[in-house]
């Protein structure tokens, strides 16, 4: 059974000039959505305009404005390689004061809590056992991990890519 | 006894079609070696539509002076509309090589992504060619890296466009055996080093290498706990862990630059058009990476559709760049004197004008596959290119400018026969 969280996805609708041709261009925000019950059910692969809405959204809580979502588009364009350029639109947002990130205090206060509400907010999933347990080790055993550097692994990995 | 036979065919047969892929066009098993002209190719697509009458004949004057020979004055009516930067070579780039003056872009339709792309896969187009997807035939970056050693490292290919649009498609082909495993970085250079890009993208996470470390640990085992999808492997130049870090490191530089301002007027010349930008950070792609294949464009020519005399200052000012990127190269560790320059635009231009009048009078210019339209030239310079050599007469077409890039990095014979329509300038070569 499907649990309803409250995550991003797909909503308004705009169409853009770009060039002489008028293009379709979505934008995604908050709303209820679904989550996955295990990552083997994303099959999708995130448009550019999916990926820099969402991962928007999922720091900071808000949705992106269109000039930022140009502009971010317009970054990920102008390089061959997108994983590079993902990356580097992942490190700009989340070194933002504005990004909502759980303190370090916070986290090692509740490692278990941390580690599902992370999973739920950029997987839209809940952790499996294996994962519970595994993030959980690392995260004691690496005293200088913090919430920041755990996001931004989730948000470069491949999962991220996909919905 | 028929079983015996069937067997002995068969072995045979098998043998057949394993030695056959090896047996190359020119007839040796096996493709030779180390027989490079040079370890580098610089391939500028003098873009935009430029007609030989405005650039190699100069019916309005030398409007490329670093590049041609002579010093015929712009035409009276114009000339107070051109933009007129410095001279800055002390020999113009054509005695550094050979200058094929009636060079051709023989067939296909005359449009800016056609011509580019007959430039970069070596094959003429039709009107079919489609604009959202990669192009049908392998790019000239995908033999290269496909074809020859070092074909590892993509930062090895370079794909330096100045516009958006369909062009960033063109560093990699949907054709069955090359495709995205073989394709050259891509960069459009002012979408991302300017200051809004900077605004978006200044100020990264930065990680020290200790943390990078277990950044690296945690998203490996996340990347083992989810397997791609195969109906939907995202599509791209993917470079090595190492030389993505390395492009990252270079592309934060660069933003670096822009934000603090570092980049504005970088040649002193008080003007920075799109082409000029285009081949600066051309210019820093080499230098940093120092490619062995680098493709890059200039358009702003094209302005011709609306003004004429704009056009014709814009031959000048891309004139001026294509020298600073000659000049970058030779004073390029590990480039200099080891390069070839190839300079070819896409098209030429209607001899017809248009409707459109500038503010001297002059009719603006289209393109519509008019014999004009398909009149270009090509210009090869560096190391192994006859020095001073002029053919006047009509040779070369676009197509051969990829089997010459080829011959030069010395991988022309391990391209599958039959697929590339042009020959290899040999006339160019010592």
């Amino acid at each position: 059974m499907k649990i309803k969280h409250t995550a991003i996805l797909a909503l308004a609708f705009l169409l853009l000039q770009t060039s002489c041709n008028k293009e379709k261009r979505y934008i995604y925000q908050v709303q209820e959505q679904e989550l996955y019950q295990s990552s083997a059910q994303k099959q999708n692969l995130k448009t550019t305009d999916q990926f820099i809405s969402i991962a928007y959204s999922h720091l900071f809580g808000i949705s992106i404005t269109n000039n930022e979502l140009t502009q971010y588009n317009v970054s990920l364009q102008a390089l061959g390689d997108k994983a590079t350029m993902q990356d580097m639109i992942v490190k700009s947002m989340i070194n933002r004061s504005s990004a909502q990130l759980v303190t370090n205090t916070a986290m090692r206060a509740d490692i278990p809590i941390f580690v599902e509400q992370t999973y739920l907010r950029f997987y839209n999933r809940k952790p499996n056992e294996f994962e519970r347990w595994k993030m959980k080790d690392l995260i004691e055993k690496n005293t200088d991990v913090t919430p920041r550097m755990i996001c931004y692994s989730m948000m470069t990995s491949d999962e991220y890519r996909y919905y | 006894m028929k079983r015996k036979q069937f067997i002995k065919n068969a072995a045979l047969t098998a043998a057949g079609g394993i030695v056959m892929p090896y047996i190359l066009p020119s007839g040796r098993l096996f493709a030779a070696t180390g027989s490079r002209r040079a370890n580098h190719v610089v391939f500028c697509l003098f873009a935009g539509g430029v007609r030989n009458l405005e650039s190699i004949h100069k019916a309005e004057g030398n409007m490329m002076r670093n590049t041609l020979n002579g010093t015929e004055a712009i035409s009276a009516d114009i000339a107070p509309g051109i933009v007129q930067l410095p001279t800055i070579a002390s020999t113009p780039l054509q005695n550094n090589g050979t200058l094929f003056k009636e060079f051709r872009y023989a067939s296909g339709p005359t449009g800016h992504y056609n011509g580019h792309t007959t430039a970069i896969t070596g094959k003429y187009s039709d009107e079919a060619i489609q604009l959202k997807q990669p192009p049908k035939y392998p790019t000239i970056f995908e033999y290269y890296r496909k074809h020859t050693s070092p074909s590892t490292s993509a930062l090895n290919a370079w794909w330096v466009s100045n516009a958006l649009g369909p062009y960033p498609y063109l560093n990699f082909s949907m054709f069955d055996g090359y495709g995205p495993a073989y394709g050259a970085n891509m960069i459009q250079p002012d979408s991302i080093f300017n200051p809004s890009s900077a605004s978006v993208l200044g100020s990264p996470l930065t990680l020290s290498q200790t943390e990078k470390s277990k950044c690296d640990m945690m998203r490996d085992f996340m990347n083992g706990q989810f397997k791609i999808p195969q109906a939907a492997v995202s599509s791209g130049i993917v470079n090595s862990a190492v030389d993505a870090e390395h492009l990252q490191t270079w592309l934060n530089s660069m933003i670096y630059q822009v934000t603090n301002g570092n980049i504005q007027d970088p040649w002193g010349t008080g003007i920075m058009t799109g082409d000029m930008k285009n081949i600066y950070f051309g210019i820093e792609v080499m230098k940093e990476f120092k490619p062995e294949l680098m493709v890059i464009n200039m358009t702003d020519i094209d302005i011709a559709h609306f003004d004429f005399t704009k056009y014709v200052s814009a031959i000048g000012m891309a004139d001026y760049a294509l020298y600073k990127l000659w000049q970058a190269i030779q004073s390029t560790p590990g480039m200099a004197n080891d390069t070839v320059l190839v300079v070819v635009p896409e098209h030429g231009r209607n001899q017809a004008a248009n409707s459109v009048v500038d503010a001297y009078g002059r009719y603006a210019l289209d393109h519509n596959n008019d014999q004009m339209s398909r009149e270009i030239f090509c210009l090869m310079a560096g190391k192994g290119v006859k020095q001073g050599q002029v053919i006047s007469q009509t040779q070369g077409e676009s197509v051969d400018v990829v089997p010459t890039i080829a011959n030069i990095l010395g991988f022309d014979n391990e391209i599958p026969f039959g697929i590339l329509d042009g020959r290899v300038l040999t006339e160019a070569f010592t």
